[in-house]
């Protein structure tokens, strides 16, 4: 099979079982939920203090419901020896990993997409005109944080305690991810000017590049058998 | 095994020494009186230290003469200071310092000739132990595991018969 | 039957450990007693005889990690994989003591425990991917599956700490224009003679903690190979003939 069958392949595997199934978005969906709840519960927030923190409170949110999401990618390999398959096929490994992170960018933003109104009616946002720079935000930072996902998810799926393995190491890492996520949209939802948090969205986009290409080189590794 | 005892024995001895010579230096040319303290006990010797402010209002005299006055206070008392020294640099109001001197009984005053830094030992000893003794900690562990190890390797023997070797544990 | 690498390294080790113990003595005799206080900071300054060799020593042991794990990924070399291992666990203790020492320095420097600053804020991020290192190594049963996911892990985080500088690096310049004054520290001859000392010695000694902390886990893992509690390849190079087994010094 050529390289980008097996991307498209895989990627649709998973989109299709998962729209037969919705198991794994809705869990996400519910558990982002709960979230929202709890923190307007631990913030007293007047309009004020809300948009200051309204943007740290999304991609919390956010981070914590891509784990979820994230953990399940490799999860479902387990069943029927899918993931022994998986390493002793010939479809270039590579590909396989791109195909996955493919689906788990889908899935976390089909989320965030969902969850996104929720935000803007609970705290009373006010984002028409920004639109379409906050999707550029939402698809970079969740890009940059499905790389290393997929990758420690594929590595974290076969040892004991994976599902605290995860955060763990996923998240010290990720801390460029969030610190520019948090930056960026903060900048905004408060129509900031452009260019005053562009150099976030730069960031983003380097960090996308280079880890897609190091966990890419590093997934051979992970499944090699 | 038991060279390493023997050495980690004589690394603890000596630290306790060095903590004692430390702790004597720091009782003898370092460590500082309240004013409440010289107030109740009325100190004699000429090279008292006492730390306290400078309280506000109260410096006079001529910083280039180096003759200065001020109340030196504490979380009580207020002690009347005569400083008649080298000229200080940096001697300002409610500064907290050290003054070196003698302690007048009859004019309740204390008559100082130096001033010193207030220096936070505290925190450096803090700094030393809290990385010093976890380390010393941490290798004696991992040279104490290796030479089990060592031990435990010869005992089980576990070696090729025709070749017997010498497996050099402490 | 153990290897000839681990029996050089059990030879060599006391010397480096002799030098390490020399040059720690006396760059302490240096830095506590025999140099000046700084102008700006005081007694506090000596702290830093101790935390910067600390800092540079955690950093450097990353570096050895970030080596080995490519090294290992090369030639999967038993042995170089026990160096890396023992690499990250000695560089996670001196992470922490670095960041000890540097709160206590920070305390009576700028009136406060923490400080959001780039540096400071690095090596909590990286003292957390080493305890993430050090956890999922003991998380995994085979031996040569932990080695390998070990090595990805040490490179990808490796690669990552220099962005992690940069972005907190950002940040805080947009959140905290320089309300702490930042006074360095007088750097003249008589501060950084024992800072070098001591520096010099914390290297040695960090040396001599790798040699002994590869040898245990050499042994250890040696030890449990023989006794048969490994299922799969014992994962352990050895040297001379084997009576009864294959050598399984290479995957």
């Amino acid at each position: 099979m050529s390289f980008f069958r097996v991307i498209h392949w895989v990627a649709w595997k998973d989109l299709i079982s998962e729209v037969r199934s919705r198991e794994t978005i809705s869990s996400m969906f519910f558990f982002a939920l709960i979230v929202i709840l709890v923190f307007s519960f631990s913030f007293s927030m007047d309009q004020q203090a809300a948009r200051q923190l309204i943007a740290g409170i999304i991609w919390v949110a956010f981070a914590f419901t891509g784990m979820i999401g994230l953990g399940k990618s490799f999860a479902a390999e387990l069943q029927n020896d899918c993931l022994e398959q998986l390493q002793i096929s010939p479809a270039p490994k590579g590909a396989v990993y791109l195909g996955k992170l493919t689906a788990n960018l889908v899935f976390m933003l089909l989320v965030e997409i969902i969850l996104f109104p929720m935000f803007v009616i609970f705290f009373n946002l006010d984002v028409v005109e920004q639109l379409p720079l906050l999707l550029l935000i939402f698809v970079l930072a969740t890009w940059g944080l499905s790389t290393v996902g997929t990758l420690f998810s594929a590595m974290t799926v076969q040892i004991r305690a994976r599902e605290v393995m995860l955060p763990i190491l996923l998240l010290p890492l990720a801390v460029p991810v969030m610190i520019a996520a948090v930056e960026a949209t903060r900048g905004a939802l408060s129509a900031s000017p452009l260019d005053l948090y562009q150099q976030w969205l730069q960031l983003l986009a380097v960090f996308d590049v280079v880890f897609t290409v190091l966990s890419f080189w590093a997934f051979e590794w992970i499944v090699d058998s | 095994m038991t060279r390493l005892y023997v050495r980690w024995s004589v690394i603890l001895v000596a630290g306790i020494v060095l903590a004692a010579l430390a702790s004597q230096y720091h009782a003898r040319h370092l460590a500082a009186l309240t004013p409440e303290t010289v107030v109740a006990t009325s100190p004699t010797g000429t090279a008292i230290r006492v730390i306290g402010m400078v309280q506000g209002g109260t410096l006079e005299g001529e910083v280039a003469t180096g003759s200065l006055r001020f109340q030196l206070g504490g979380a009580h008392d207020v002690l009347p200071v005569q400083y008649q020294g080298p000229p200080p640099e940096n001697l300002r109001e409610l500064k907290t310092l050290v003054v070196i001197g003698r302690w007048i009984p009859e004019t309740r005053t204390f008559v100082a000739h130096d001033l010193g830094l207030v220096a936070n030992y505290g925190f450096v000893m803090a700094a030393y132990l809290a990385a010093l003794i976890p380390l010393g900690l941490f290798v004696f562990g991992m040279e104490r595991r290796v030479s089990l190890l060592y031990r435990d390797i010869k005992e089980s023997k576990i070696y090729e018969p025709e070749a017997s070797v010498h497996v050099d544990g402490t | 039957m153990i290897s000839l690498v681990i029996k050089r390294l059990q030879r060599y080790e006391g010397w480096v450990g002799g030098a390490a113990a020399l040059c720690l003595v006396t760059g302490l005799y240096l830095g506590l007693i025999a140099s000046p206080p700084d102008y700006y900071q005081g007694e506090v300054v000596r702290i830093m005889y101790v935390h910067v060799p600390l800092a540079h020593t955690a950093m450097l042991a990353y570096g050895v990690l970030f080596g080995a794990s490519i090294w290992y990924l090369w030639k999967r070399d038993p042995i170089v994989d026990n160096l890396a291992h023992a690499a990250a666990g000695i560089s996670a203790f001196f992470t922490a003591a670095a960041l000890v020492t540097g709160s206590i320095w920070a305390k009576p420097t700028w009136n406060t425990w923490w400080t959001w600053d780039a540096r400071l804020v690095s090596f909590a991020v990286m003292f957390l991917i080493l305890a993430g290192y050090l956890m999922m190594r003991t998380f995994v049963d085979d031996p040569e599956r932990e080695a390998r996911y070990a090595a990805v892990l040490a490179i990808v985080g490796f690669a990552d700490l220099p962005i992690v500088h940069f972005s907190v690096e950002w940040w805080r310049t947009l959140h905290q224009p320089l309300s702490i004054s930042m006074r360095g520290v007088s750097m003249s001859g008589e501060i950084l003679v024992p800072l070098s000392v001591m520096s010099t010695g914390f290297t040695l000694l960090f040396g001599y903690m790798l040699m002994v902390r590869t040898q245990m886990l050499y042994l250890t893992r040696l030890l449990q190979a023989k006794k048969g509690r490994l299922l799969s390849h014992a994962h352990v190079a050895q040297s001379g003939p084997q009576v009864g087994s294959q050598p399984s010094s290479a995957h």
